[in-house]
């Protein structure tokens, strides 16, 4: 077989056996499958008001016509809506859930991963079942307390960016304090007591020695607090009521719902919203995709 | 050793303690303020007629018993009807062990397709995560647009095309079909994890169980049955309990797919309907202790197989 010499129709079947057809087939249709809404997405971000209204749909744009972002971004446009301010609005909130969720996680982890002390046990099982408790479960009560403090200190929950922040940490430290404690955990014990005998204090072997040994970690779990602040829907939904607040998503849902269908700028608000995200996970893939099955994204 | 060594370690153990209660305080704080107490406070309104009117005033709502249950029990959204109209308890559980059980084969297939070596794995596998990094609410807008009504709609003229259909179909506004449709969008969106999941035992399987299965004379199909199978056996199930509570609790997919009309409204839905479109915050809060004794079940159910496989 090795030296043989074989035409084109030998090595047409060497290459086409059935094992190798089907694999191709099913890896074909996933992929289609996968990519053809993201293609639709962003080609869909680059159509005229012509393609999408038409009778049939249009599968490949006539070309990059940016009406649909003239929509979202200029201020001249007879319909403006102002998206900039929305992408504002998401980072204001994604950004400052992720580092408070992080360095409260890794004070609160460290904890849990090294020192023995009373309660722990309680406290890591609590964790746990929260970390498997529904959002919609937590919405009532946070509302209804959130309302009343507010009342009490005179000040709005409403339209409350910070408010907002406040509540996405019931989703993000759960999840953070999880992944990080498991990480903390793989950290030898040695390393710390070593730097210990030498004289560091415990501030210090976190500083020194264990954050910068965790930076994967670190990453990863400031990544994902962020997507979920960046994708939360249902409390946003719930604590913004002026456009001006709005994030991402509920602006998004906004022009999605309204009397005029505009598919386009629908499509090219999602696109923005959803390349970011695609770009830092494949850009950190090699970090993120073990936090998946950690449980990272929740949901 | 001596006392003074003894006293030295013990009050260095008493300072470790104190150190660990004041690293781990802030989020003990917002974990209590923020997760535990509005859960237990959540029973309390369940038990208690709460709605705008007294939410400044939340604490001296009246109490009126198990009211609230019974008038969710007997809402028409929530009752099983007969199998026109499912109601939100049966939908909820049709939907989530549906979606699950999908989502867990899908994602069995593409990690038995990533398992074997080809060119480009890496970024297949990148890219099979995509339906599961993306936004839920783009995925979701995107989603709404290829399965459109009208005519124009991507799967509608891909369907008349091909003459299956003669007529285009309302995908996610007709019953049953729209049940029928969000659990494959589900399935298509959560496979990923799963997909994760099972790859990671899979890579860790003993090849030379394979080997001497070869030996043997067993062909792939074989194999499969005799070698992966068993030993995905645990990991399979712990990804489906896990899959299948998350996708129990899930609010925005249906939601955002079908606003829970046309015989998909589920639990989280209701409860949201509840709180927020008829502001019965009582009536919320019991539709979602509904719901979480359900899970509660599951998580039990989770617990007592799962983690104790874990230790075993």
């Amino acid at each position: 077989m090795k030296n043989e010499k074989k035409n084109l129709i030998g090595h047409l079947a060497d290459w086409i056996n059935w094992r190798r057809f089907i694999f191709s087939v099913v890896l074909i249709f996933f992929l289609t499958s996968i990519l053809f809404p993201f293609y639709w997405m962003v080609s869909s971000s680059f159509k005229t008001r012509a393609e999408i209204g038409g009778r049939e749909p249009v599968y490949v744009p006539s070309g990059l016509r940016l009406d649909a972002y003239r929509e979202l971004f200029d201020p001249n446009h007879p319909s403006y809506q102002d998206f900039g301010t929305n992408i504002i609005n998401t980072l204001k909130v994604s950004i400052p859930t992720a580092i408070i969720a992080v360095v409260l996680a890794v004070l609160g982890s460290y904890a849990i991963a090294r020192f023995k002390f009373k309660g722990k046990e309680l406290l890591l099982n609590g964790i746990l079942l929260v970390y498997l408790f529904p959002g919609v479960l937590l919405i009532i009560p946070l509302f209804a307390m959130l309302a009343q403090i507010g009342d009490q200190l005179g000040f709005n929950v409403q339209d409350n960016l910070a408010v907002l922040v406040l509540t996405y940490m019931s989703q993000t430290l759960p999840v953070a304090l999880y992944m990080l404690t498991n990480y903390f955990r793989t950290i030898p014990d040695e390393i710390e007591q070593a730097a210990l005998i030498d004289g560091c204090s415990r501030l210090e072997v976190i500083w020194r020695v264990t954050l910068p040994l965790s930076i994967p970690a670190l990453i990863s779990v400031s990544i994902y607090t962020f997507m979920i602040a960046w994708n939360e829907f249902l409390y946003a939904l719930i604590f913004l009521n002026d456009r001006h607040m709005f994030t991402m998503p509920i602006k998004i849902n906004t022009i999605f719902n309204d009397p005029t269908p505009r598919p386009n700028v629908v499509m090219a608000a999602s696109t923005i919203m959803t390349v970011p995200i695609i770009i830092l996970f494949l850009s950190l893939e090699k970090y993120l995709a073990e936090g998946l099955t950690a449980g990272g994204v929740k949901g | 050793m001596s006392i003074a060594g003894t006293k030295k370690v013990k009050s260095r153990k008493a300072q470790e303690a104190r150190l660990a209660w004041i690293l781990i305080s802030p989020t003990a704080l917002i974990v209590f303020g923020l997760v535990i107490f509005p859960a237990i406070f959540s029973i309390w309104v369940s038990f208690h007629d709460v709605g705008l009117n007294n939410l400044n005033d939340v604490f001296h709502a009246p109490f009126v018993g198990f009211e609230n249950y019974r008038e969710v029990i007997n809402d028409y959204a929530f009752k099983f009807q007969g199998l026109n109209n499912w109601g939100a308890a049966v939908t909820t559980i049709v939907y989530s062990f549906a979606s699950t059980s999908l989502a867990v084969l899908v994602g069995l297939a593409a990690s038995l397709l990533l398992n074997r070596p080809f060119k480009g794995r890496g970024v297949a596998r990148a890219i099979f995560l995509f339906p599961y990094v993306a936004p839920i609410v783009s995925i979701a807008f995107v989603w709404r647009w290829i399965l459109d009504p009208r005519p124009s709609g991507v799967v509608n003229d891909i369907l008349m095309s091909l003459n299956l259909i003669e007529l285009p179909k309302a995908y996610l506004a007709t019953r049953g079909l729209s049940l029928l449709i969000v659990i494959l969008l589900d399935a298509w969106r959560y496979f990923p994890f799963c997909m994760l999941m099972i790859l990671a035992r899979l890579q860790a399987i003993d090849n030379t169980l394979y080997e001497a299965a070869k030996v043997d004379g067993a062909n792939a199909i074989q194999q499969f049955f005799a070698i992966t199978l068993p030993e995905l056996r645990y990991v399979l199930g712990a990804t489906f309990l896990l899959r299948l509570m998350w996708t129990f609790n899930k609010f925005d997919d249906i939601f955002l797919y079908t606003g829970g009309g046309f015989g998909t409204k589920v639990l989280p839905v209701l409860t949201y309907e509840f709180s927020f479109r008829l502001y019965d915050f009582g009536r919320g809060a019991a539709t979602a202790m509904i719901l979480l004794l359900i899970l509660a079940l599951f998580m039990t159910l989770y617990v007592t197989t799962v983690m104790k496989n874990v230790e075993d």
